[in-house]
């Protein structure tokens, strides 16, 4: 079946102030309307204040970022989108056009990118609106109907919220998480759009409901018209909206009061030389540079301060002992502790320290491993954390002495693995770890006891 | 009328007429006179006090500021901490604003007392003064008659004596057309002089705050006071501000002055014979008198009903009835309620070629004709309103009333600035001229509307 899936997707810029007025963005604290001013309140007479350039800044950011072109030197208009309802203050919100267009993530081409302003939040059983939120920028993103199935949709999201993270210039936080609305087709129906989504879970049931929805009108021989549904995230379902948000012209014209935005190229170019290189190019370059499987450069670049983490220790140790490391180890002691690389609190130089030191056999992989658990937990020196677990490679004559025990009181195993029970070794390597309380290499024990046991029976003949 | 305000502030400063005085009047005979004019919807209970305050500031030797306890009366649709900003309609008959519009701190500052809040077209829709909620206005100047609009209350105010100085609006001509039924001095400055913060809109890329006087001086003082870039707003030049006041009595000979045959085409004849006195009389003061070629003006009216209808649906959607008590369309009068429903229409995604933009082609053409205009002469010279203002209560169709903004809504197309005084009378009737001026040009255009004044 086919289907073509696109979205606008909406996220709060993390500005200081919003985007017409001064009042502070962070207003998760605030008691209902009283981070307001005439502006943002939208009060008779107030007008708006020249647009934010912090705003205009991340919003060009995010789109170079998406690999657009951005709209210079042409007067980008912000315009009055008309409509009744209670957030909005002045019965219209702020929208530009786009501020630029023609990008790409993942194989979706990215139309434009836009600058809006949110409205307040209106709670319809209370009946209640806070204008608190009210003028905080956003930046939207709308896509091409590039994707073909709601796991290509979810996969797109993924990354785009990735880029969106690492462009470090927007706040997922403050209740402004991600905004979506996606538009559904699949052959021989019309374009459905869907409002009101608001996570990357969210959309992937919306569209996979859609699909289903879709699908089954068509097999009965029935048409999918043309339509704006809106997702119930507590059913996961679509309903249609109401008629009057369908026929709903936003009747866009030019705010009058607003000069259009103009950028110019040395903006964008400013922008561009200091801007944050995206996951998806950094995941590429990683796996060139540093000649690591496309697999863990994925996992690595998941998060940008573990790819910077990442960088900072590959520049002075094995990379591809680092890059797996990074995939076996330290990511899951991080999943373990429900951490993110961002609170990662120990230095580059101790990492590279612990792998220097299991590279040179000071410390078995294992061990090193439980050095890395308490690297993460409360940062030191390795080796000092190290000798305080007591850990470090054992003397020979001591692992030797260990073997003999372990030969001399399983003799039941010893038997068992001279008649062919090859899983037998690795009982008695786990009896010789026990004995040297995981000091030794496991690789070493098993080299040890089985020329112990062949050599041992060869003796007695 | 000659120089009542530059009098006036000269004997307050020698301490011949104390500021609480010069209120008390301004009080007395708004009392006295408000039952039967109408200008005023709202007096300002603190005037006394503060004009207290001045006098002791005065007494202790403090330099006052310009407007040194001048009584200033204000139009209904600018913001003034704590008083009334109606817009004379029922939408807002009950807001209180809650802070001061940008040219009400510049007024304070300058040590000007806001005596109150006048009556206007509800909002700033009309060029009567009959729209408005709170009853039509008289004309002092001519009783039984309107005093224009929508500026109506600003304007009669002044002729009848009522305060020193008001502040209007001009977003097609509501400060020119009633300054000339009413037989006063006003002035739309040129857009985005003046900081529109606080103003409630009629339509944004229109709108100007302007000063209305019984004399030139007052007008070029007062625009001084309020004139100047905001930082805190978008759309406006970037001029720190203006001298003009001091600059007046200078003659005008050698001044290029532009008419058009355009005016006289769209004008009534008494009203013409008026307006040619008094370029005559220009001629004679040594102006040099150029004919300008103003081929497309009268477009420039349906243009302008179709742009400020799209922009004064935009600005009247905050009335929505959650916020101000009044859902707009439900309490307005019938011109406003027609505006809003033209806007709604125009505006339409389907329209919008068709209207919309082809109104704003016209007044980029508008503008072009005018700026080309203005390259050749100093100033163009003609009539403010074509015809003479009517009985109050006269039944007018809406093409008929929306015909007084012919010659008034150009310079609010092209941005540029333009000032009325009295040229004469029809009958009893005050009749203005039009002094229109390039962008920033208002210190040509005073300097012909004084020489006009002072050779009266
Ligand atoms: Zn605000």
């Amino acid at each position: 079946m086919k289907m073509m899936i696109g979205f606008e997707v909406h996220q709060q810029l993390a500005t200081k102030r919003k985007m017409y007025c001064d009042c502070p963005t962070d207003y998760r604290d605030a008691p209902p309307n009283t981070n307001i001013c005439p502006i943002c309140a939208g009060l008779p007479g107030a007008k708006p204040l020249p647009p934010n350039e912090q705003a205009v800044d991340a919003a060009i950011e995010i789109a170079l970022m998406l690999g657009c072109e951005i709209v210079v030197d042409r007067p980008i208009y912000i315009q009055r989108k008309h409509y009744d309802y209670p957030d909005l203050p002045s019965g219209y919100q702020r929208t530009s056009s786009p501020i630029a267009v023609g990008g790409e993530l993942g194989g979706v081409r990215i139309r434009e990118v836009h600058l809006e302003e949110d409205p307040g939040q209106y709670d319809p059983t209370s009946g209640l609106v806070d204008f608190n939120r009210s003028g905080v920028p956003l930046v939207e993103i709308v896509t091409e109907p590039d994707m073909r199935s709601p796991e290509e949709a979810r996969r797109f999201l993924r990354q785009l919220v990735r880029v969106l993270e690492y462009s470090g210039k927007v706040r997922p936080e403050a209740g402004g998480a991600m905004r979506a609305d996606t538009n559904i087709s699949i052959e021989g129906g019309a374009r459905v759009e869907v409002k009101n989504i608001n996570s990357i879970k969210g959309a992937y049931r919306a569209i996979k409901f859609e699909v289903m929805r879709q699908k089954a009108k068509l097999d009965r021989g029935e048409t999918v018209t043309r339509e704006t549904r809106a997702y119930l995230e507590s059913q996961r379902i679509t309903m249609p909206m109401r008629a009057k948000e369908l026929e709903e012209d936003y009747r866009y014209i030019p705010d009058p009061d607003i000069f259009p935005l103009i950028i110019d190229r040395a903006r964008v170019e400013r922008i561009r030389a200091s801007m944050v290189e995206p996951p998806h190019l950094r995941e590429r370059r990683l796996v060139e540079q540093y000649g690591i499987e496309p697999s863990t450069a994925s996992v690595i670049v998941s998060e940008r301060e573990l790819a910077d983490l990442f960088e900072a220790i590959a520049a002075s140790v094995d990379p591809k002992l680092t890059a797996s490391w990074f995939r076996t180890k330290l990511k899951k002691v991080l999943n373990y502790m429900k951490l993110r690389a961002a609170e990662v609190r120990f230095t580059p130089g101790q990492m590279v320290e612990l792998l220097r030191m299991v590279k040179e056999g000071e410390v078995t992989p294992e061990q090193g491993e439980l050095v890395l658990r308490e690297l993460v937990k409360k940062p030191d020196g390795p080796r000092l954390i190290a000798q305080r677990l007591g850990l470090g490679r054992i003397e020979s004559a001591e692992l030797r002495a260990a073997i003999e025990q372990a030969i001399k009181t399983n003799q039941e195993a010893v038997r068992d693995y001279l008649a062919g029970k090859r899983e037998a070794l690795h009982f008695l390597a786990g009896k010789v770890m026990e004995l040297t309380r995981g000091r030794a290499d496991p690789r070493e024990i098993i080299e040890l006891l089985r020329a112990e046991l062949e050599g041992g029976s060869n003796d007695g003949e | 009328m000659d120089e009542v305000t530059k009098e006036k502030l000269e004997a307050i400063r020698r301490g011949e007429l104390s500021i609480v005085e010069n209120v008390e009047r301004a009080l007395e005979r708004i009392e006295k006179l408000n039952p039967k004019i109408n200008a005023f919807i709202e007096v300002n209970p603190e005037a006394r006090a503060q004009a207290e305050e001045l006098e002791r500031k005065l007494k202790k030797g403090e330099r006052l500021g310009k407007l040194a306890g001048l009584t200033i009366g204000v139009k209904s649709n600018i913001n003034v901490l704590g008083l009334r900003a109606t817009c004379a309609s029922k939408t807002l008959e009950n807001y209180v604003a809650t802070y001061d519009a940008e040219v009400i701190r510049r007024v304070k500052a300058a040590d000007g007392i806001i005596i109150g809040m006048t009556n206007m077209d509800e909002f700033a829709c009309g060029s009567s003064g009959e729209t408005s909620a709170f009853g039509p206005t008289d004309n002092p100047a001519a009783l039984g008659h309107i005093p224009g609009g929508s500026s109506s209350g600003s304007a009669a105010a002044i002729a009848a004596g009522m305060c020193d100085l008001c502040l209007g609006t001009d977003t097609g001509g509501s400060i020119r057309n009633p300054a000339s039924h009413c037989g006063i001095v006003g002035l739309k400055p040129t857009y985005g002089l003046v900081p529109r913060q606080g103003l409630i809109d009629l339509a944004m890329s229109l709108d100007q705050i302007g000063p209305l006087s019984p004399d030139v001086y007052g007008a070029a003082l007062l625009l001084e006071v309020i004139a100047g870039r905001n930082p805190n707003e978008c759309v406006m030049l970037d001029v720190r501000g203006v001298e003009l006041a001091d600059e007046l009595n200078v003659d005008i000979r050698g001044m290029r002055i532009g008419v058009s045959p355009k005016f006289e085409e769209l004008t009534e004849l008494g009203v013409m014979e008026v307006i040619d006195g008094a370029i005559e009389k220009l001629h004679d003061l040594g102006a040099e008198i150029v004919e300008v070629d103003l081929p497309h003006l009268e477009k420039g009216l349906p243009a302008y009903y179709l742009i400020m209808s799209v922009e004064f649906f935009s600005a009247t959607r905050k009335f929505d009835g959650r916020k101000y008590g009044k859902r707009i369309e439900e309490v307005c009068g019938e011109e406003v309620l027609r505006r809003i429903i033209r806007g709604r229409y125009i505006s339409r995604k389907e329209y919008r070629g068709k209207y919309y933009q082809r109104a704003l082609q016209v007044r980029t053409l508008i503008r072009r004709e005018l700026m080309s205009a203005l390259e050749r002469v100093d100033v163009i010279v003609g009539p403010t309103v074509p015809k003479l203002p009517h009985k109050l209560g006269t039944k007018l169709t809406p093409m008929e009333m929306y015909a007084y903004d012919y010659l008034t809504v150009p310079a609010n197309l092209a941005g540029i600035c333009g000032g009325v005084v009295k040229a004469g009378e029809v009958n009893g009737i005050p009749v203005g001229l039009q002094i229109q001026g390039k962008m920033l040009g208002e210190k040509a255009v005073l300097r012909v509307m004084r020489a006009f004044e002072a050779s009266a």
